[in-house]
C-alpha cells in the first residue's frame, strides 16, 4: 500500500532534543513536522537550569558524548544558530567532607581521560572565588563549559525554514510499516516517512515498553538582588555522586546554584520519583537553601519568588535511549536524558538526523552511541496503538 | 499546633471565621501581614491617630472585635506575620513577627480582594498609585497627601475615596469615572437600600466640596511634566495633578494558593469572590461555621442567603459601571508597560507572534515571571493577546498556573523559621 506523505519526518516532542533533530533534518532538505501536546519547551527543557556541563555527566559513554556535544554546541553558537542561546562561562564544583573531596578527585580523573574542551583551571579552597562560605572546603574551577537556557535553544532551532509546527496536538496512536508511519492526532491522521519520538517524560504513553520514568527535582528561583554574583554555576560534588552507578546515601544535599542572565539565581535540586511539577515542600527547600547559603552566603539576602519541580525523564540504567526502535524500522527514539538533554541535544540532534537518513554515525562516536540503543531492553518493542 | 486552625487575614472574613471556629471549640491562630487588624476595609489607624471611619463602619467593626474578644484565649492573633504558603505535606511557613514552620489542622484563607488597575501610558510613573493603597494610607495616617490628587478609573471605590479626602480637608481635583453609573437611575433603584445610603453620603460630601465627577471619561495617558503629572482624558481633557490614584475594580485573590491534599483549605470573603464588606462578613461567619462542622464531624449549617443577595447587588453594580475600557487595550502604544515586575511592554507581547502559548508568554516573553507571578498583569496579558487575535477559534491565552509561593519568601526567613512540624505527621 502506498500513501502520500504529508512530511518526510514527523517529530514527536518540541523539547530541545526534538527541536535539534528537526533543525538538522530541515538543514538536510527534508520536510519536517514537529508535533507537541502543549508547545515548545513545555516540559523539562523549559524547566532546566540550562547548564551545558560535562563535569556532571555519568562517567563513560555519556560523559564522552557530552564532551563532543559541548564542542559542537560551541560550533553552532559560533555559526550564529545558537549565538543568542549559548554563552561560555566557567563552572565551579565544591566539596565538603571526605566523600565529596573524593568525588572531586574522580571528576579531575574523568576530565583528564576525556581530554576534551573542559579543563581544570583551579583546585583550591574557598578563597579561589570571592564570596564563598567556609563550608566550601575544596573548590575545583573548570573552563570550557557554558550555559544555554533550553527554551532559547528550542526557539532558535524551530525558527528554521522547512519545519511545520503542529501544536497543541496529542498523538493518540501510531501505525508503522516498512514505508512509513501513520500518526493519529484524533481529528486527523498524518503520514510521514519516519517518526522520531523525542517525548521525554511522555515516552511511556506511546511506548510503554521503554523504561522511562519521571524524576522530579525541586527548583527555586530568587529575585534580583542588590549584591552577590557568581561568574558561573556552583555545584556541590554530591551532585556528581548522585550521577554515578551506586550513589548510596548522599552525605550532603546535591545543591546547584546557577546564576541566571537576569541577575536571578536558580537553585536545585532534589531527585524524587513523581511527575507533579507543582509538588514542592518546605523541608526540602530548607535543606537545599541551607547548603546553598553555607556555600554562597550572599544568597541569604535574596527572596525565593518561584518554586516548582522540573520533571526529568529518567531511565532505569541512567542512560538515555537513542536509536531505531526494534521491530519498527521507521521509528527512531531519542529520550530519557534525565537533565542531560541541554548539553547533549546538539550532538544527538545531528546523529539522530543521520540515523533517519540512513547514514552511519560520526566515526568516533559510534561505540558510545551504540550504548544508548533501545535494543538493550530487548526486542521487538511494539509501539502502543490507540 | 496540630490542632490549630490557621486563618490568614485579620479582616472581616478572617476574624468572623475565627470567631465561629473558636465558638465551636477549636483553637485558632489568625495571622495578618499588617501591623493592625481590619484588613483593607476596616484598616485601623496607627496608635495615636484618629479614625476616619464612618459611624456605621465603626459599629460593624466593633461588633466583629466583640465576637473575637468573647472567645478569649481560643483565638491567638499574630500581626506583622506573613503567610508563606502551604506545601503538599501540609506544612505552612509563617514569616515576619512569628517566623515558624507549622502544621495546622486546617487552613482558612481570607486575604481580601486584589485591586485591578488597567495599564495605560504613564501608569508606572512616580506619584501614580492605586486607589486602594492611597485609601489604606488615609485610614492608617488620617492624612491626605499634599498637593492636587486626581482619582481615575472605574468603580464605587473612587467615590468613597473622594469623600474621605473631602473629610480630611483635601478634596480631590476631580474624579474621572470611565462608566456612566448614574445614567440608568431606574436600574439603580434595584440596588439594596444600604448601597443607596452609602452612595448618598459620598455624593453629598463630594458635591458640597464641588468635586467634578466626570463620568464616561477615560484617563488615557499620564505624562510627567515640570515636576507634576499631566493626565490626558477622553473628550480632549487635560488635568495637572501631583498625585493620581487609579482603580479599575476589585477581583478575587486566590492566585498561587493551590489546594492541599493533606489538609482542608477554604477561601473566604473577597479572596474567593470579590463581593464587598457585607458579603465578606457573612461569608466569613458561614465559612467558619461550615469548616468547624466539617472538622468536628457535625452536620454542615445551611448556606447564608446574604451571599446571594450581595452577589445580585454586585452584579447589578457591575452592569451600572460597565464601560468599553477593555476594548481600548488594543490601541495602547507599543511602549506601554504591561508587567511592572519585569518591565515588559505591549511591544514585547506582540513580538511573541499570534496566539502565544502560556509557556511562551512566560519563558520567551517573561510575563508573569516576576515576584507577583502575574497576579496583576495576567488578566491584561490574556486580554491583549486575545484582542490581537480575534475570532471564535482563538484559544484563551492563559498565562499558566502561577507557581508557588504566592508571595516572595526571604531566604533568611525560610532558614530562620522555628520548625514546629518535627515528629508531626498526618
Amino acid at each position: 500500500m502506498t500513501q502520500a506523505l504529508h512530511h518526510d519526518v514527523a517529530i514527536a516532542g518540541a523539547g530541545i532534543v526534538g527541536a535539534s533533530v528537526a533543525w538538522h533534518l530541515a538543514q538536510a532538505g527534508l520536510r519536517v513536522a514537529v508535533i507537541d501536546a502543549v508547545g515548545p519547551a513545555a516540559a523539562a527543557s523549559g524547566a532546566s537550569d540550562g547548564a551545558v556541563s560535562v563535569a556532571s555527566k555519568k562517567p563513560g559513554p555519556l560523559a564522552r558524548l557530552a564532551s563532543a556535544s559541548l564542542l559542537y554546541t560551541r560550533d553552532l553558537a559560533g555559526q550564529g544558530l545558537l549565538a543568542g542561546a549559548f554563552h561560555a562561562r566557567p563552572s565551579y564544583v565544591f566539596g565538603q567532607g571526605d566523600a565529596e573531596i573524593a568525588a572531586l578527585d574522580a571528576l579531575i580523573d574523568k576530565l583528564a581521560q576525556i581530554a576534551g574542551p573542559v579543563r581544570v583551571t583551579g583546585d583550591g579552597g574557598a578563597g579561589a572565588l570571592p564570596g564563598l562560605g567556609a563550608a566550601v572546603e575544596r573548590l575545583v574551577t573548570l573552563d570550557g563549559e557554558g550555559h544555554m537556557p533550553g527554551h532559547k535553544a528550542v526557539r532558535a532551532y524551530l525558527a528554521a525554514p522547512g519545519i511545520t509546527p503542529i501544536w497543541p496536538a496529542r498523538i493518540r496512536g501510531l501505525d508503522s510499516d516498512d514505508a512509513g508511519v501513520t500518526i493519529d492526532l484524533g481529528d486527523r491522521r498524518l503520514r510521514a516517512g519516519h517518526l522520531v519520538a523525542a517525548l521525554g517524560v511522555s515516552t511511556p504513553a506511546l511506548f510503554p515498553a521503554l523504561p522511562v520514568q519521571p524524576r522530579a527535582g525541586q527548583l527555586f528561583v530568587t529575585d534580583r538582588g542588590p549584591a552577590g554574583t557568581l561568574p558561573g554555576s556552583l555545584t556541590a560534588a554530591a551532585y556528581l555522586v548522585a550521577k554515578t552507578d551506586a550513589p548510596g546515601v548522599l552525605p550532603l544535599p546535591p545543591v546547584v546554584i546557577d546564576p541566571l542572565t537576569t541577575g536571578q539565581f536558580l537553585i536545585g535540586s532534589s531527585r524524587e520519583d513523581h511527575a507533579d511539577p507543582t509538588r514542592v515542600d518546605f523541608a526540602t527547600m530548607r535543606q537545599l537553601m541551607r547548603r546553598a547559603v553555607d556555600a554562597f552566603p550572599a544568597l541569604a539576602e535574596r527572596r525565593v519568588i518561584r518554586a516548582f519541580a522540573g520533571i526529568r525523564a529518567a531511565v532505569a540504567d541512567s542512560l538515555p535511549i537513542v536509536g531505531p526502535l526494534p521491530g519498527a524500522p521507521r521509528i527512531t527514539v531519542a529520550t530519557g536524558f534525565e537533565g542531560d538533554g541541554i548539553c547533549l541535544s546538539a550532538l544527538i540532534g545531528r546523529e539522530v538526523a543521520r540515523m533517519v537518513q540512513g547514514l552511519a554515525p560520526t566515526d568516533a562516536l559510534a561505540t558510545d552511541l551504540a550504548a544508548l540503543t533501545p535494543a538493550r531492553f530487548g526486542a521487538p518493542l511494539q509501539e502502543a496503538r490507540a | 499546633m496540630r490542632d490549630t486552625v490557621l486563618v490568614v487575614g485579620a479582616g472581616l472574613a478572617g476574624l468572623s471565621a475565627a470567631t465561629e471556629l473558636a465558638r465551636a471549640g477549636l483553637p485558632v491562630l489568625v495571622v495578618d501581614q499588617a501591623q493592625a487588624v481590619g484588613g483593607a476595609i476596616h484598616r485601623q489607624p496607627l496608635p495615636g491617630v484618629r479614625s476616619i471611619a464612618s459611624g456605621a463602619q465603626k459599629r460593624r467593626w466593633a461588633g466583629v472585635m466583640a465576637g473575637v474578644a468573647a472567645q478569649g484565649g481560643r483565638i491567638t492573633l499574630a500581626l506583622g506575620t506573613r503567610f508563606g504558603g502551604v506545601d503538599h505535606t501540609g506544612a505552612v511557613l509563617l514569616t515576619g513577627a512569628m517566623n515558624r514552620l507549622i502544621r495546622p489542622r486546617a487552613l482558612a484563607l481570607a486575604l481580601g480582594a486584589r485591586e485591578s488597575v488597567q495599564p495605560r501610558p504613564g501608569w508606572t510613573l512616580p506619584g501614580v498609585e492605586t486607589a486602594g493603597s492611597l485609601q489604606t494610607r488615609l485610614k492608617t495616617l488620617a492624612e491626605a497627601p499634599a498637593g492636587r490628587v486626581l482619582l481615575a478609573g472605574s468603580g464605587p471605590l473612587l467615590l468613597a475615596l473622594g469623600a474621605e479626602l473631602v473629610k480630611l480637608g483635601r478634596p480631590p481635583l476631580a474624579i474621572l469615572e470611565a462608566g456612566r453609573p448614574f445614567a440608568r437611575p431606574l436600574a439603580a433603584l434595584r440596588l439594596p437600600r444600604s448601597y443607596w445610603a452609602e452612595a448618598a453620603t459620598y455624593l453629598t460630601r463630594l458635591r458640597l466640596a464641588r468635586v467634578p465627577i466626570l463620568t464616561g471619561t477615560h484617563l488615557t495617558a499620564i505624562r510627567a511634566e515640570g515636576g507634576a503629572l499631566v493626565a490626558e482624558a477622553t473628550g480632549g481633557r487635560r488635568l495637572t495633578a501631583d498625585h493620581i490614584a487609579l482603580h479599575d475594580g476589585i477581583r478575587s485573590n486566590d492566585i498561587g494558593l493551590p489546594d492541599c491534599a493533606t489538609l482542608p483549605v477554604v477561601r473566604l470573603g473577597d479572596c474567593r469572590e470579590a463581593l464587598g464588606a457585607r458579603a465578606a462578613l457573612a461569608d466569613g461567619r458561614a465559612g467558619g461555621a461550615a469548616l468547624a462542622a466539617r472538622l468536628l464531624g457535625r452536620p454542615e449549617p445551611a448556606p447564608d442567603a446574604e451571599l446571594a443577595r450581595q452577589r445580585a447587588a454586585q452584579a447589578l453594580l457591575a452592569q451600572l459601571y460597565a464601560h468599553d475600557g477593555a476594548a481600548r487595550l488594543a490601541d495602547l502604544p507599543g511602549d506601554t508597560v504591561i508587567c511592572r515586575c519585569e518591565a515588559r511592554t505591549v511591544n514585547d507581547l506582540r513580538a511573541l507572534g499570534p496566539s502565544p502559548r502560556a509557556r511562551q508568554l512566560r519563558l520567551d516573553g517573561r510575563f508573569a515571571m516576576g515576584p507577583c507571578q502575574g497576579r496583576f498583569c495576567g488578566d491584561w496579558v490574556a486580554r491583549l493577546a486575545a484582542a490581537d487575535n480575534p475570532g471564535p477559534d482563538t484559544p484563551t491565552p492563559g498565562i499558566g498556573a502561577p507557581r508557588w509561593p504566592a508571595r516572595p519568601i526571604a531566604v533568611a526567613d525560610l532558614l530562620a523559621a522555628t520548625d514546629e512540624t518535627e515528629g508531626e505527621t498526618r
